[in-house]
C-alpha cells in the first residue's frame, strides 16, 4: 500500500471516530443537563463550557456563552477545526485520495455522510435539529464502522483504518473522561459534594455508550472508582481505553514482518505502552489522575507520530 | 409507478426537420427497436418522471461521480448530466462501428511506429512533410525508440456521429488520454437502480468487463524479464475532474492509483512509495499529459510528474501507456489523411466516413474556408473538450470577422468541416418536464496491446443538452446516456 494512500486512510479512521464522539458529547451533556439536580450542573453555562473543553477550545473568558453559537461552532461550523462537519469533510476527502482501494460500499456510506452533514440547515440545527442531527451522526459513524468491518479485506488497509479508529477512540474516551472530570470537579467546589453524584458518572458513561454495559458489568451505582476502572481498564468493554489500545497492538502487527520488532520501531513502543497501562489499577490511576491524564494523551500522540515516521513517510 | 394519461412525457415532443431522429420516424411513429421502451417510459407522468430522475441524480451523488466547480470562494459539487433514456444500437450497426473503431486504432498504430522510424508514408509523398514537422505533438526525442509490444496508443477514444444520411462518420480520434469511459458504467449502474423494470425486455451486452480488459492488455506490454509485472494508473490528484474516472479504472483493475509524488526514479527504474518501503512499478497509465509527466525531459515546472520517468521508458524498464507522443497522430490535421493512412497501412478501404476537412494551411481550402465560414465549423487542429470550436451559422458578423483574423494567423492551427447534422434523441428536459429531441454523438474505446485487442461494446453517449446546440462534450455543458449494444 502506498505510504500516502496509508496516511490518508489512518486519518479516515480518525476522523470517523471523532465525528461520532463529539455527536455523542454534545447530545448527552446537553440534554441530560436539562433537568440536572442542581442549579450548577443545570446552567446553560455550565454545559456549554463543558462542550467547549471536550473539542479542546476551552472557554477562558467571563463572556457569557450562547446555546446557538457553541452548538454551531461545534457541530457545522466549517471554520473550526474541531467542528463535526470537518471532521466529516476530512474524513471524506481522505477518502477520496483512497478511493481506488475501500469498497464502493464503504464510499458510498461516506458520500451519503458527507452531504447529510453538508445539506443541514444551520438554522434546524441550531434551534430544533440538536438530537436529531446528532443521532444521525452516530448513525451513520455506525455504518461506515460496519462497512469497514464487513466489505473490507482484513489486510493492511483494514488495519490501518482500525489504528486510526482505535487510536482516536482512546484519545476521545480520555478528553471526553478528562472534561466530564473538570465538571465533576466544579460541582463538587460548588456543592461540597465529594466525588460528584452518581448522575454525573452515568452521564459520563452515556457519553462512551458504556452505561448499559457498566449497568450489566458491575450491578452498582457508578462512582469515581467503578466508572473510570471501567472506561480506562476494563479489557471486556468496547469503549475502554485499555481495549483501544489492544487493538492497536493486534493491528500493528500486521503491518510488521518482522518476528523481533526493533527497539525504534512502532510495534515496539505500542506494545510498551499497552503493557504498562495493562497493568495498571484504578487506584494508582486516581492518585494524580491529571498527570494520568496529560500522559496518556502524549502516549498516544507518540504512537501516532512513530506511525508517520515509519510508515506515512512520503 | 402510477401513469398518467393526461401528461404523458413524450406529449410535446416535435420532429426536425432535415435531421436524423434516432427514436421516431419520418411519420413521429416511434421505430421498432424503442418501441418496447417508448411504452414503457411513456406510462410515466411527467411527475413520475421527475422523481425517477432525481434519484437518478442522487445515486450520482452518493456514488461520489461528481466534479469540482469553483467560485465565489466556493466549491461547489456537480454531477454530469446524464439521460434516462437509452439510445440503443442494434448488433448489426454495431458491428461496423466495432470493426471501423479496431482499425482506425490499428491504422494509427502503424501511422506512429513509422512516424517515429523511417517515416515511409512521408518519404512516399502521403502525408505532408510539414504537417508532421509542424505538429506541437510530435515529440522527437522518441524517434528510433521501439515501446513495448510495439504499441503506441493502447487505448483509444473515437468520436462519431450518425449524419442524416443515416451513416456514421468519425469526428476525431482521441489517442493521447481519451476521458469517460467510467461514465459508461456509472450510467448503466444509475439506469439499473432508477428503471431496473427496462433491463428485461432487451438482450444487452455488459460494458463492465473493460477494467479486466484494460488490465489484461496493458499487462501484454510489459517491459522485457518481468514476469508478474506491477502496473499502476497515474493521476495528477484528486482536484482533477476526472479523478473519479482514475479512481474507478485502478478500482477496477485493482491496481494502485499513484500521483507524481508517491513515485521516484532510481537508476533508470521506476519505484512507488509504499509502507513497506519502496516497490518496482512496469506499467504506468498515465492520465497527465505528457507535458507534465517528467519535468527533467519536459515542462521543467510541472508538479505531476516524476523526474526520471522518461529516461527510464527510453531505457525500456517501465512502460508508459499511452506512449508519449502519441499526440501527433490525434491531430486534426492529420485526422483528415485517415483514408490515405488506412489504405496504406492496413491496405483495406476504411469502414468508417470521415468528415470531408479543409486543411487552412492550403492555400486553396484557407480561401473556400474564409469566404465560406457561415456554412462551417472551425476547429483548432490540437484541442480537446470542445474548446476553441465555432460553429459558422451561429456567428454573427463581428464573430465571422474575428475568426477569419484568427485563422489568417496562424492557418496551420485550423482545419475546417461542413456543418454536420448530429443525429437527435429524445432526452428528458428538467426544466420543460418532457422529452425533447436533442444532438447526440458517440464516443468508443479501444483497446490495442501486444497481439491483443478488445473494444468496448457499448460507449458513451453525449448529449447536447441545449437546444440547438451541436458540442456534446461535458465541459461545454453536454450530458450524457447510457448506450445498449443488443446482442444478436
Amino acid at each position: 500500500m502506498l505510504a500516502r494512500v496509508a496516511n490518508n486512510l489512518f486519518w479516515m479512521g480518525r476522523y470517523i471516530e471523532r465525528s461520532e464522539h463529539v455527536a455523542r458529547y454534545l447530545c448527552v451533556n446537553y440534554f441530560s443537563s436539562l433537568d440536572a439536580p442542581n442549579e450548577f450542573s443545570q446552567s446553560r453555562q455550565f454545559v456549554l463550557k463543558s462542550m467547549l473543553f471536550m473539542v479542546g477550545d476551552p472557554h477562558k473568558t467571563e463572556e457569557e456563552l450562547y446555546d446557538a453559537d457553541v452548538l454551531y461552532n461545534i457541530g457545522l461550523n466549517p471554520d473550526k477545526s474541531y467542528s463535526i462537519i470537518n471532521c466529516v469533510k476530512l474524513a471524506r476527502e481522505n477518502a477520496n485520495s483512497a478511493r481506488d482501494i475501500i469498497s464502493t460500499e464503504l464510499y458510498e456510506a461516506i458520500n451519503k455522510f458527507y452531504h447529510f452533514v453538508l445539506n443541514y440547515s444551520v438554522d434546524d440545527y441550531v434551534k430544533k435539529g440538536l438530537y436529531d442531527f446528532t443521532t444521525n451522526v452516530m448513525e451513520f459513524t455506525a455504518i461506515l464502522k460496519a462497512k469497514i468491518r464487513t466489505t473490507l479485506l482484513y489486510d493492511e488497509v483494514y488495519s490501518i483504518i482500525k489504528l486510526g479508529i482505535n487510536l482516536d477512540r482512546a484519545t476521545q474516551v480520555i478528553r471526553i473522561i478528562n472534561s466530564k472530570y473538570n465538571d465533576i470537579l466544579l460541582i463538587r467546589n460548588q456543592d461540597n459534594t465529594g466525588m460528584g453524584s452518581s448522575l454525573e458518572w452515568s452521564t459520563l458513561l452515556k457519553c462512551v455508550e458504556s452505561y448499559d454495559m457498566m449497568n450489566r458489568f458491575q450491578k452498582k451505582i457508578p462512582n469515581s472508582i467503578n466508572t473510570l476502572d471501567f472506561l480506562i481498564l476494563n479489557s471486556n468493554c468496547p469503549r475502554s481505553v485499555i481495549n483501544s489500545l489492544h487493538e492497536v497492538t493486534e493491528h500493528i502487527q500486521v503491518l510488521s514482518s518482522e518476528k523481533k520488532p526493533k527497539k525504534d520501531s512502532t510495534i515496539f513502543l505500542v506494545h510498551k505502552i499497552y503493557n504498562e497501562y495493562k497493568y495498571k489499577y484504578i487506584e494508582e490511576i486516581e492518585v494524580d489522575f491529571q498527570t494520568f491524564i496529560d500522559k496518556i494523551l502524549n502516549d498516544l500522540v507518540a504512537i501516532s507520530k512513530k506511525m508517520e515516521k515509519e510508515y506515512f513517510n512520503y | 409507478m402510477k401513469s398518467c394519461k393526461d401528461h404523458p412525457i413524450f406529449s410535446s415532443y416535435s420532429g426536425q426537420q432535415n435531421k436524423l431522429d434516432e427514436v421516431f420516424d419520418k411519420n413521429q411513429k416511434v421505430k421498432p427497436v424503442y418501441q418496447t421502451l417508448f411504452d414503457i417510459y411513456g406510462a410515466h407522468s411527467t411527475n413520475d418522471f421527475s422523481i425517477l430522475n432525481e434519484k437518478a441524480k442522487t445515486s450520482f451523488f452518493n456514488q461520489g461521480i461528481t466534479f469540482q466547480v469553483y467560485g465565489n470562494n466556493q466549491t461547489k459539487e456537480k454531477i454530469f448530466p446524464f439521460d434516462l433514456f437509452p439510445r440503443i444500437i442494434d448488433s448489426k450497426e454495431w458491428e461496423h462501428i466495432e470493426k471501423g473503431v479496431l482499425q482506425r486504432s490499428q491504422a494509427l498504430n502503424h501511422f506512429l511506429w513509422d512516424l517515429y522510424h523511417d517515416k515511409k508514408i512521408i518519404k512516399q509523398g502521403i502525408i505532408p512533410e510539414v504537417l508532421i514537422n509542424s505538429s506541437a505533438n510530435f515529440l522527437k526525442k522518441m524517434e528510433g525508440f521501439n515501446p513495448p509490444g510495439g504499441v503506441y496508443n493502447h487505448i483509444s477514444g473515437t468520436d462519431l456521429i450518425k449524419h442524416s444520411d443515416g451513416k456514421y462518420y468519425v469526428l476525431e480520434d482521441n489517442i493521447r488520454c481519451p476521458s469517460g469511459v467510467s461514465y459508461v458504467i456509472c450510467n448503466r449502474t444509475a439506469l439499473k437502480r432508477a428503471l431496473f423494470g427496462v433491463f428485461d425486455k432487451y438482450q444487452i451486452h455488459s460494458v463492465t468487463n473493460y477494467s479486466q480488459n484494460l488490465l489484461e492488455i496493458i499487462e501484454t506490454v510489459k517491459p522485457k524479464g518481468v514476469d508478474n509485472p506491477t502496473s499502476v494508473v497515474l493521476t495528477p490528484g484528486v482536484f482533477n475532474s476526472a479523478y473519479y474516472e482514475h479512481s474507478y479504472l485502478a478500482k477496477g483493475m485493482g491496481v494502485e492509483l499513484v500521483e507524481g509524488r508517491d513515485l521516484f526514479v532510481e537508476k533508470d527504474f521506476v519505484y512507488m512509495k509504499t509502507i513497506n518501503g519502496p516497490r518496482r512499478v512496469d506499467i504506468i497509465y498515465k492520465r497527465i499529459d505528457d507535458a507534465f509527466i517528467d519535468p527533467k525531459a519536459f515542462r521543467k515546472d510541472s508538479v505531476l510528474g516524476v523526474p526520471g520517468l522518461f529516461r527510464a521508458y527510453l531505457k525500456g524498464n517501465v512502460c508508459l501507456v499511452n506512449a508519449p507522443g502519441t499526440g501527433v497522430a490525434d491531430d486534426k490535421a492529420v485526422y483528415t489523411y485517415m483514408p490515405e493512412i488506412i489504405k496504406y497501412y492496413l491496405d483495406e478501404e476504411p469502414i468508417l466516413n470521415n468528415v470531408h476537412t479543409y486543411h487552412c494551411s492550403r492555400p486553396d481550402d484557407l480561401k473556400f474556408v474564409l469566404e465560406n465560414i457561415h456554412n462551417l465549423v472551425i476547429k483548432p487542429v490540437d484541442e480537446a473538450g470542445g474548446y476553441g470550436i465555432s460553429i459558422g451559422n451561429k456567428l454573427t458578423t463581428q464573430e465571422i470577422n474575428k475568426v477569419k483574423e484568427v485563422i489568417k494567423e496562424s492557418p496551420r492551427k485550423y482545419i475546417a468541416q461542413p456543418i454536420m447534422s448530429l443525429s437527435v434523441h429524445a432526452t428528458y428536459i428538467e426544466g420543460e418536464g418532457s422529452f425533447e429531441p436533442r444532438h447526440v454523438d458517440l464516443r468508443t474505446y479501444t483497446l490495442l496491446g501486444k497481439d491483443k485487442n478488445f473494444t468496448l461494446k457499448g460507449g458513451l453517449t453525449r448529449v447536447a443538452l441545449q437546444k440547438g446546440n451541436l458540442i456534446v462534450n461535458s465541459s461545454q455543458g453536454g450530458g450524457s446516456k447510457d448506450t445498449w449494444v443488443l446482442k444478436k
